[in-house]
């Protein structure tokens, strides 16, 4: 009876919805959230700059839909590493990575590459399909370019809210796609670098590596004021990953960690031979991540602490802890956030501070290690940041905020030779943003 | 997918018609901005009953829309009533100065009535037959939502 | 680890099923600042900047954009 009865209202509402018109149809969901950023990021020591603007707008599809388009431009400038380390009283000579010109870093300084200068153009694209009232997909489309590099993505990030919309499981599939066309090609791994003009040793034009993200996730509301976040991501990145314009010293000493030089052995009498006494690195062509990310968000009715801890581990030997903190401090009408987060890594087991000739290389310059990389970035290192952010909400729900930071990151090398250690890396980082509606 | 999702809709109206079929309205007695107002006395009305909050997005957008069925039922005998359920008066206030209401606003800062009705999500609503009875309930508002709740609010005004 | 955190992952799941609020009761909840990633550009950044001096990246998601950050 009551089905019955149900039918034939749901029959009266049908056609009900057939015959109604709508002449006023509402406007909800006809703005864009538009978020206009710019980033100054500036290493001390004359090492990297990047000056970075970048938009992203969003807006409502219908109901329930939602489309989210990002863009990004990167100009990057300055001097990196290029591997080689520091040695006092020697003056070193490398080649570019074109192959077709040299630099002589002074004794005591860490050997910078100052050809690097780049610009990036990112673009981004997320599409958030509703399937019902709990659950929705995010298909995710991105693209980089820059001069020497090219990555491509896809990502879809499943979401489902139970209990109340209290629980929310995240599942995401991620695939990206990068290549890379290094200047001068692709050095031949563990090969010497050659004097300027003598023919740089190479494999090929470009290579390409593929990464495929899994991640597993739950938020969880916890009462009123606290929300919190546990991720697990597996990762798994194949193919290519050298980094194509670092190399590694070779020495014969490792007590003093000079530089191979000349006549013994022959093969690195760079005047015969053009070979310097540095050769590229090699790193392994597949690398499984495994990462865990809290996160946990507490309000105190004014103020809103932020707090997230990430542990990372690959089969590098790479093991990483990150800390985050962030206190929102409310104003009258604006509000002031001081911003901290650590980080520390341990380092890669092939990360080497030079190769020793007669154990790890032989004198024909076979490399009998299977990997070695000399990246600062692979060392045991410590992170500290400090920042502090100011931001002010405007008419019209716009916000205007700026963001101050202060970086520092120390490497540990380990026991070599006094002289030869990373130094210290200090940067700074300057955010301003605008968010408006429109 | 539409299909599906308008299946699912439908199931969902059905399944919570069959859970309210019957059920007597739980009572409301709560103060408004000037008094107090209690559902018992609306007996006789065919009562479109809202619970909404200043910081609810798509509460925004049927603010308007509740406006234009308390214009045009009115005669009919439709009573809409949306309670506050805000924790910050002051917050409420704010939200309602934006808005044009014709129709009663009640407050409910404890969120009791909230409770009563098994309130599922923001902002859910409730038809309330002329003798009291819960006829229909909705969660959420959204735009393809509404030529449906239009005419949930027809046929319950039908009814005598 | 992987073991361990899919556990916690469901223990979570289906042991939080106790916790949470009423739908009413997410005014704090709904605020900007409350939300697990409150600026889009200020995570963006630093995701890129500790990207190209670090060697752990990643797990707050999938996706984004890849780059060659020396």
């Amino acid at each position: 009876m009551q089905l019955k009865k149900i039918k034939g209202r749901m029959a009266v509402a049908t056609c009900a919805l057939l015959q109604a018109t709508s002449p006023m149809a509402s406007a909800a969901g006809s703005e864009w959230d538009v978020d206009t950023s710019f980033l100054y990021y500036g290493e001390a020591d004359g090492r990297v700059q990047a000056f970075e603007p970048a938009i992203h707008a969003g807006r409502a599809l219908g109901d329930d839909d939602r489309i989210e388009l990002r863009l990004v431009a990167d100009a990057l400038t300055g001097a990196t590493p290029n591997g080689a380390y520091a040695i006092d009283g020697v003056a070193q000579t490398f080649t570019t990575p074109s192959g077709n010109s040299s630099y002589t870093i002074a004794p005591g300084e860490q050997p910078l590459d100052d050809t690097f200068h780049d610009t990036r153009i990112a673009l981004g694209a997320d599409y958030t399909q509703s399937l019902d009232r709990m659950s929705r997909i995010i298909w995710g489309a991105n693209l980089s370019t820059e001069y020497d590099y090219l990555a491509l993505g896809v990502s879809a990030n499943y979401a489902r809210d139970f209990n109340n919309r209290n629980t929310t499981l995240n599942i995401g599939l991620g695939f990206n796609n990068d290549s890379v066309d290094p200047e001068g090609g692709v050095p031949t791994e563990f090969a010497p670098m050659k004097v300027a003009d003598t023919g740089k040793n190479v494999s090929g034009d470009s290579e390409t590596k593929t990464i495929t993200d899994l991640m597993i996730g739950v938020t969880q509301v916890v009462n009123r004021k606290t929300i919190v976040q546990l991720n697990l991501t597996l990762g798994s990145v194949s193919g290519y990953q050298n980094d194509p314009y670092k190399i590694v010293t070779v020495t014969a000493d490792p007590a003093t960690g000079l530089p191979v030089n000349g006549t013994d052995p022959s093969f690195f009498d760079s005047g015969v031979t053009g070979n310097l006494p540095y050769v590229y690195e090699k790193r392994p062509d597949s690398r499984q991540k495994n990462i865990l990310f809290f996160k946990a968000m507490h309000h105190l009715e004014e103020d809103v602490v932020d707090f997230s801890y990430r542990y990372y581990s690959d089969d590098w030997g790479i093991n990483s802890h990150t800390l985050g903190l962030k206190y929102r401090y409310q104003l009258a009408d604006s509000y002031l956030q001081p911003q901290v987060r650590y980080y520390s890594q341990s380092a890669a087991d092939f990360y080497r501070h030079n190769l020793v000739l007669g154990s790890d290389i032989d004198v024909s310059g076979n490399v009998l290690v299977d990997y070695a990389s000399h990246d600062y970035r692979l060392a045991e290192s410590e992170t500290i940041t400090l920042g502090l952010k100011y931001g002010m909400p405007m008419a019209n729900d716009s916000e205007f905020s700026v963001r101050a930071g202060l970086i520092t990151q120390s490497v540990n090398d380990g026991a070599v030779p006094a002289g030869q250690e990373t130094p210290d890396l200090d940067a700074m980082m300057l955010q301003v943003n605008y968010s408006f509606v429109w | 997918m539409r299909l599906m999702k308008y299946t699912f809709f439908l199931a969902m109206i059905i399944l919570s018609q069959l859970a309210l079929a019957a059920h007597e309205a739980p009572a409301i007695k709560l103060p408004t901005a000037d008094g107090q107002v209690d559902l018992a006395e609306l007996q006789g009305k065919v009562v479109y009953l809202d619970f909404w909050a200043s910081w609810c997005k798509p509460c925004r957008s049927s603010f308007p829309w509740m406006h234009e069925m308390q214009e045009r039922y009115r005669t009919e005998g439709l009573e809409v009533l949306a309670v506050n359920l805000d924790k910050d008066r002051k917050l409420a206030d704010e939200f309602l100065q934006d808005m044009d209401v014709n129709f009663l606003i009640a407050f409910d800062e404890a969120g009791e009535s909230a409770a009563q009705y098994q309130v599922r999500g923001m902002p859910s609503s409730y038809l309330i037959s002329r003798d009291g009875k819960l006829y229909a309930s909705h969660v959420g508002f959204r735009e393809k939502d509404k030529a449906k709740m239009e005419a949930a609010i027809r046929q319950l005004l039908a009814q005598q | 680890m992987i073991r361990i955190t899919t556990l916690v992952l469901l223990m979570m799941l289906a042991g939080c099923a106790g916790m949470g609020v009423e739908p009413w009761e997410r005014d704090l909840l709904a605020k900007d600042s409350m939300q697990l990633t409150p600026d889009y550009f200020e995570n963006f950044y630093d995701e890129h900047i500790y990207f190209s001096k670090e060697a752990s990246s990643g797990g707050q998601g999938v996706g984004g954009g890849g780059c060659g950050c020396n």
